[in-house]
């Protein structure tokens, strides 16, 4: 919906001010989203995945190229770079999808579950990043995650979403006194009544 | 526009890294038509060579001093039949049919006892079996001629036995049947293009759609009409690459033809081969925006490969249906896709001449086609990404 693949039921969607549904191009290039779907070209290298998203941002190959190996930095894998992406790993996946999605700058990042599937060395490298993108160039990342762990490490504001609905919201401290509870994810089950339902947090 | 370039070098670059794929298709659509057109060819020769040669495999002549006098009469010349002869007919290792004749065969001639000679081939064996024909007529010739003998001798005239004459007219000569064969190669040429544009429009749609990578493409800010006019330029390329090589693969194809009145006949140098080219641009783009258009309503490559397998077995059976058609050439074979290319490049071949609004009807379907096509896709281009 925020992509402007759904049309939303009712009400709309702003990025940075700008309408989605209206002018979805100028919302989009202000985005990086990393969702669900996270295909790669496997006989195109990592490098080529990532400089064909930059150049369909609007960049030149040039900088396309130059931010592939900025981001490759940030993100500890600049080996994978020219490896064609047939045959890599869950976690070599993931950063080579988060780097496409980053590859304009985006002021704004969504992730959508971004550690599933990776193991605890990718989980942790992940994390990092992703503090140094807040910390260092003061990114906006709203990601979901079901693990409170993660959660608790590092969202600024959190949204319990249960059953498409919000709620509860608030930093991981109020959140457990709202609930009473020490254990964040003790407090997460308490506020959200369904084991199923998913939150949303802000960092 | 500078995002539809982007998509169509990707695209393009993809489809040609998809080396197993490719050369697939080079092996089935590319190197099939020059090699069966040089294995019919080497038929052809065969054949033409011994409608040429007047020659009979004969066993036991000796035997037949009479019907040695008629042979040599109309010019063959006699060859002594292998002593294996059965087993080489049956095994097509002989080309020709074997005349057995019996000891007796004089003394019963003589007698007036119509001796039994044997014609020896077999049905399955292609070679032996026209010429076998051939022998037939030669000794019912032979046979007339003694009978018209024996009736002078009694003085009747040979008409009364004749209540009816019949004669043969076959207008069809070695060249004609050539003529057929050739007629084939705008039917490879064809299933290079389908071929070439199958997997490439696949794999831009319904195996985008497959690997997941649909969604982030459409969350570009790349316009969903510049995204679908790439990957068709791109599909297109590869169709029209494959086209290329298959028409120039008969070029060298051609000069290891064995017959010469097919060869001939042939009249395929780099000019036909151009205007293949120029006749098959149309096809293959609105080829390659159909199947994209079907294989975006797909959930799966293979659902996709299922169904534009069916698209391809309708139109490679379209241009049979006009070589087996009796009618010949209609004009509403210009207003379908597939059989009006091969229409035209048939005419091409042929040396024959074509108009503007021969051209025109075609290109004018074609892109009906393509406009169609590809609206559907961006249509459904978003839709099929988040399923």
């Amino acid at each position: 919906m925020v992509a402007g693949l759904i049309e939303p039921d009712s009400g709309s969607v702003q990025v940075d001010g700008i309408d989605v549904a209206r002018n979805s191009a100028a919302a989009l290039r202000r985005m990086g989203v990393l969702s669900d779907a996270r295909g790669l070209y496997p006989r195109l290298s990592a490098r080529e995945n990532i400089v064909y998203y930059g150049q369909l941002q609007g960049m030149s190959r040039e900088a396309a190229d130059a931010r592939a190996d900025e981001l490759a930095r940030l993100l500890d894998m600049a080996p994978l770079l020219p490896r064609r992406t047939e045959g890599f790993s869950q976690g070599e996946r993931m950063k080579t999808a988060l780097a496409r999605a980053l590859v304009h700058d985006p002021h704004n990042i969504i992730l959508d579950e971004p550690t599933n599937g990776l193991d605890v060395l990718a989980t942790r490298a992940l994390r990092e990043a992703l503090r140094r993108l807040r910390d260092e160039q003061g990114k906006c990342i709203v990601f979901s995650s079901h693990i409170m762990q993660e959660v608790e490490r590092l969202c600024d504001h959190v949204v319990l979403v249960a059953q498409g609905r919000t709620v509860a919201q608030g930093t991981v401290a109020q959140l457990n006194a709202m609930a009473g509870l020490s254990d964040f994810e003790d407090s997460f089950v308490k506020l959200a009544f369904a084991p199923v339902s998913v939150p949303m947090g802000q960092a | 526009m500078n995002s539809a370039l982007t998509v169509f070098r990707k695209e393009l670059l993809d489809a040609l890294r998809d080396r197993r794929t490719l050369v697939m298709v080079l092996i089935s659509s590319v190197l099939l038509g020059p090699l069966t057109l040089v294995l019919i060819s080497s038929l052809v020769s065969g054949l033409e060579k011994r409608a040429e040669e007047r020659e009979v495999v004969v066993q036991g002549l000796e035997h037949a001093p009479t019907l040695h006098n008629y042979l040599q009469r109309q010019t063959y010349i006699f060859k002594p039949a292998p002593a294996d002869f059965e087993e080489q007919i049956r095994l097509s290792k002989l080309g020709d049919p074997v005349l057995v004749i019996e000891p007796s065969f004089e003394a019963e001639l003589a007698r007036g006892e119509a001796p039994v000679v044997l014609v020896v081939s077999s049905a399955s064996n292609q070679r032996a079996q026209s010429a076998a024909n051939r022998l037939q007529r030669l000794l019912h010739g032979f046979s007339q001629e003694q009978a018209q003998l024996r009736l002078a001798m009694r003085g009747v005239s040979p008409v009364a036995l004749e209540a009816l004459r019949v004669e043969n007219r076959d207008l069809a000569n070695p060249a004609m049947r050539s003529l057929q064969l050739v007629g084939m190669l705008p039917f490879f040429v064809l299933m290079a293009v389908i071929y070439g544009a199958l997997n490439a429009a696949l794999d831009t749609t319904a195996g985008e759609r497959e690997r997941g990578s649909l969604e982030p493409l459409l969350g570009t800010p790349a316009s969903r009409l510049s995204l679908v006019l790439g990957k068709w330029a791109a599909v297109c390329c590869v169709s029209m690459l494959i086209a290329v090589l298959s028409c120039f693969s008969f070029l060298p194809g051609q000069w290891l033809m064995r017959s010469e009145s097919l060869a001939a006949l042939f009249r395929f140098g780099p000019a036909q081969a151009a205007q293949f080219l120029l006749l098959l641009l149309p096809l293959a783009a609105a080829l390659s925006a159909v199947l994209m258009a079907i294989a975006i309503r797909c959930k799966s490559f293979k659902e996709a490969h299922a169904n534009g397998n069916a698209v391809l077995l309708v139109v490679s059976l379209l241009p049979l249906v006009a070589m087996l058609g009796q009618e010949g050439e209609s004009p509403w074979h210009l207003w379908v896709p597939a059989l009006a290319q091969i229409t035209l490049m048939g005419r091409v071949l042929k040396g024959e001449h074509y108009g503007a609004a021969e051209v025109l009807v075609p290109l004018a379907v074609a892109s009906a086609l393509c406009v169609l096509a590809l609206a559907f896709v961006v249509r459904r281009l978003r839709q099929a990404a988040v399923r």
